[in-house]
C-alpha cells in the first residue's frame, strides 16, 4: 500500500452559521480514481471544493480540520492558495470554457499566464493536452474557433484539457458529465480511466452506475457526514451500512 | 358583448396604448434633428470644414478650429477619465463590498448627478485660477469629471455580468486574482468595457457648460494644452446669442455638424454591441 497523496482529518465546513460537513476524515492514494456520491444538498461539492481551497470564494465559508497534501496542512495559512491550485486542479458541474478565448488560448491559458511564452512549447501542450482530454481528432482543424461553439461535452472536455495544461498531480471533478448526454459521458469517463495512470482523481457525481464503473473507492456521504467509503467494488455489493444499501438501491433519497 | 371580444379589445386598447407612446417619444428626436439638418445644411461647405472664421462683417470662414478643439478636449478628457474609469469599475466590480469600495460607489454617484455648469465651475478654481488664465487643460478635465462616473458605472455593471463560475475556473488554475482580473475578466470584455466609454465620450463631446469658462474658446487652429481653446458646443453657443444673421447660420451648421459627429460616434458603439450579439448568436446556434 502506498502513503496517502490527500489525507483529510476531521474537516468541519461551515457557511455562517450553517454547519455544512460535520468531521469527515478520508484518505486518497495516488493514482486512484474516488468518487463521492450522496444526495443533493449533503455537501459534496462543499468538501472538493474545500479541497482546493475554492471554498474561499464563497462569502462566509469556513473549514477546520486537517487536510494534509505534501506534508503540509493545506487549511493553514502559510500555504498560499494559488500555489495549492496549481497542485490540485478542478473542473466544474457547468462546462465553462472562458467566453472570449480560442479553443488553443482556453487550453494554454493557464500556462500562458504562469509566464510561458514560447508559442511552440504553448503549441506542443496544447495538443498534448487536447489529445489527453480525447479532444484532439475533434478540434484540430478549428483551434481558433471560440472555445463556446463547441457542444457542451465538447466544452467539458475543453475545461478538462484547460486543466491538465498546468499538469496538477491531483484532479478534483464536480459532477463533471451532469450536464452531458450519455455519448459525452461515455468519454469522460473512458478518459478518466487513462489518466488515472497519471492523475488522482476526486470526482463528485450523484450517478451511481458511474461510480462503480470507474472509481476505485466510494464514499457516500448523507447530510454532511460520511456514512461509508470504501473499494467500489464493496460498497456497490456489499456495503457495510443500512443507508448505503438503501441508498443504491434507490430506497433512499 | 362576449369575454372573448372585450379581452380582444383590451388588448388592442393597450397595444395602440403602447406604440403612441413609442411614437411620443420619437417625435421630439425627429423634430430636433429635422429642424437642425434644415437650417443647417445650407451652411455646409468645405470652408466650413477647412477655414477658421472672418472678422465681424466679412462672410465666409468656418469653425475647422472648434471642429479641431472638440476633438482635442474630448481625446484630452478620456484620456484622463477613461483608464481611471475602468480600473474604478473594476475594483467596485471585484472587490466592491468593502467600506472604501461603498464610498467611491456613493461619490461616483454623485459625480455622476453633479451639473455640469458646477463642474465648469470647480475646474474653473481649480486650474484656470492657478494658472491665471482659460485652458484646453480645463476644459479636459472639466470635460474627464463628465466622463469618469459614466465609464466607472458602466464598467461595473458589465464587470458584474461576468459569472462567478467563470472566475472560479481561473483560480482554479492557480493563477493569482488580479492576474484572472485582468486577463480574464477584463479583458474578456473590452469590447463592453469600450462601448461605454464611446457612450461616456459622445455624451462629453456635446457639454458647453464645463467649457465656457474653463476651455473658453478661440478663433484659430490651437493646440497649446495651456492656451484657450475653442469648441463646437462653445462657438454654437456664442454665435448663436450674437445679433449678426450669418454667425447665427453657422451655429446651426455648427449644431449640423455636432450632432452629426454625435450620433456618428453612438453609431460606432452600437455595431460594436451588434458584432458581440451577432457572435454570440453564431455561438450559440452551433
Ligand atoms: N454558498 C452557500 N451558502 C450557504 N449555504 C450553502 C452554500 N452552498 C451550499 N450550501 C449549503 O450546504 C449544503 C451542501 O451543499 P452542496 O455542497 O452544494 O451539496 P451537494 O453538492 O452535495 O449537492 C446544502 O445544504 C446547501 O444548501
Ligand atoms: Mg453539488
Amino acid at each position: 500500500m502506498s502513503q496517502p497523496i490527500i489525507s483529510v482529518k476531521d474537516l468541519h465546513i461551515w457557511y455562517n452559521d450553517f454547519h455544512a460537513i460535520k468531521g469527515i476524515s478520508i484518505d486518497y492514494l495516488p493514482n486512484t480514481i474516488n468518487a463521492i456520491i450522496g444526495p443533493s444538498g449533503c455537501g459534496k461539492s462543499t468538501f472538493v471544493r474545500t479541497l482546493n481551497r475554492i471554498h474561499e470564494e464563497v462569502p462566509g465559508a469556513r473549514a477546520q480540520g486537517s487536510i494534509m497534501y505534501m506534508g503540509k496542512n493545506i487549511l493553514s495559512s502559510e500555504v498560499d492558495p494559488v500555489d495549492l491550485r496549481r497542485q490540485i486542479g478542478m473542473v466544474f458541474q457547468k462546462p465553462n470554457p472562458f467566453p472570449s478565448m480560442s479553443i488553443f488560448e482556453n487550453t494554454v491559458i493557464g500556462l500562458k499566464l504562469q509566464g510561458e511564452k514560447n508559442k511552440s512549447k504553448l503549441m506542443e501542450v496544447a495538443e498534448t493536452c487536447l489529445k489527453k482530454a480525447a479532444l484532439w481528432d475533434e478540434v484540430k482543424d478549428k483551434l481558433n474557433k471560440p472555445g463556446t461553439s463547441l457542444s457542451g461535452g465538447q466544452q467539458q472536455r475543453l475545461c478538462i484539457a484547460r486543466s491538465l495544461a498546468v499538469n496538477p498531480p491531483v484532479l478534483l471533478m464536480d459532477e463533471p458529465t451532469s450536464a452531458l448526454d450519455p455519448i459525452a459521458t461515455g468519454k469522460i469517463e473512458e478518459l478518466m480511466t487513462e489518466l488515472k495512470k497519471e492523475y488522482t482523481v476526486i470526482i463528485v457525481t450523484h450517478n451511481m452506475q458511474q461510480a462503480a464503473r470507474i472509481a476505485d473507492y466510494t464514499s457516500f456521504f448523507i447530510l454532511g457526514e460520511l456514512i461509508e467509503h470504501g473499494l467500489s467494488s464493496d460498497i456497490f455489493t456489499n456495503p457495510k451500512q443500512k443507508t448505503t444499501e438503501d441508498y443504491i438501491t434507490g430506497r433512499f433519497g | 358583448m362576449n369575454y372573448y371580444t372585450w379581452r380582444k379589445a383590451k388588448n388592442y386598447f393597450f397595444h395602440s396604448l403602447l406604440s403612441i407612446s413609442a411614437v411620443l417619444v420619437l417625435i421630439p428626436l425627429f423634430l430636433v434633428v429635422a429642424y437642425v439638418v434644415y437650417k443647417g445644411i445650407s451652411g455646409l461647405s468645405l470652408d466650413f470644414f477647412f477655414n477658421t472664421p472672418k472678422p465681424v462683417g466679412e462672410v465666409g470662414g468656418g469653425m475647422v478650429h472648434a471642429i479641431m478643439g472638440t476633438l482635442y478636449l474630448v481625446a484630452l478628457g478620456s484620456l484622463i477619465a477613461v483608464p481611471i474609469g475602468v480600473v474604478c469599475g473594476t475594483f467596485l466590480s471585484e472587490f466592491g463590498d468593502g467600506k472604501i469600495a461603498k464610498s467611491l460607489r456613493v461619490a461616483i454617484d454623485l459625480l455622476t448627478g453633479v451639473p455640469s455648469i458646477v463642474i465648469g465651475i470647480f475646474a474653473y478654481i481649480l486650474i484656470v485660477i492657478p494658472f491665471k488664465g482659460f485652458s484646453a487643460l480645463a476644459g479636459g478635465i472639466a470635460l474627464s469629471l463628465i466622463i469618469l462616473p459614466i465609464v466607472t458605472r458602466s464598467t461595473e455593471e458589465i464587470l458584474k455580468l461576468v459569472p462567478q463560475h467563470i472566475k472560479e475556473a481561473g483560480l482554479a488554475l492557480g493563477l493569482p486574482r488580479w492576474k484572472v482580473t485582468y486577463f480574464i475578466v477584463v479583458k474578456g470584455n473590452l469590447k463592453a468595457i469600450l462601448t461605454g466609454v464611446i457612450l461616456a465620450i459622445s455624451r462629453a463631446a456635446g457639454e458647453t457648460a464645463p467649457l465656457l469658462f474653463t476651455a473658453f474658446g478661440n478663433r484659430y487652429v490651437s493646440t497649446e494644452l495651456l492656451s484657450p481653446m475653442a469648441s463646437l458646443p462653445v462657438q454654437i453657443y456664442n454665435y448663436s446669442i450674437s445679433p449678426f444673421d450669418d454667425w447665427q447660420a453657422q451655429a446651426w451648421t455648427g449644431a449640423f455638424v455636432l450632432i452629426f459627429l454625435i450620433l456618428g460616434i453612438n453609431l460606432t458603439c452600437r455595431t460594436f454591441l451588434n458584432r458581440k450579439k451577432i457572435l454570440e448568436k453564431v455561438t450559440r446556434q452551433k
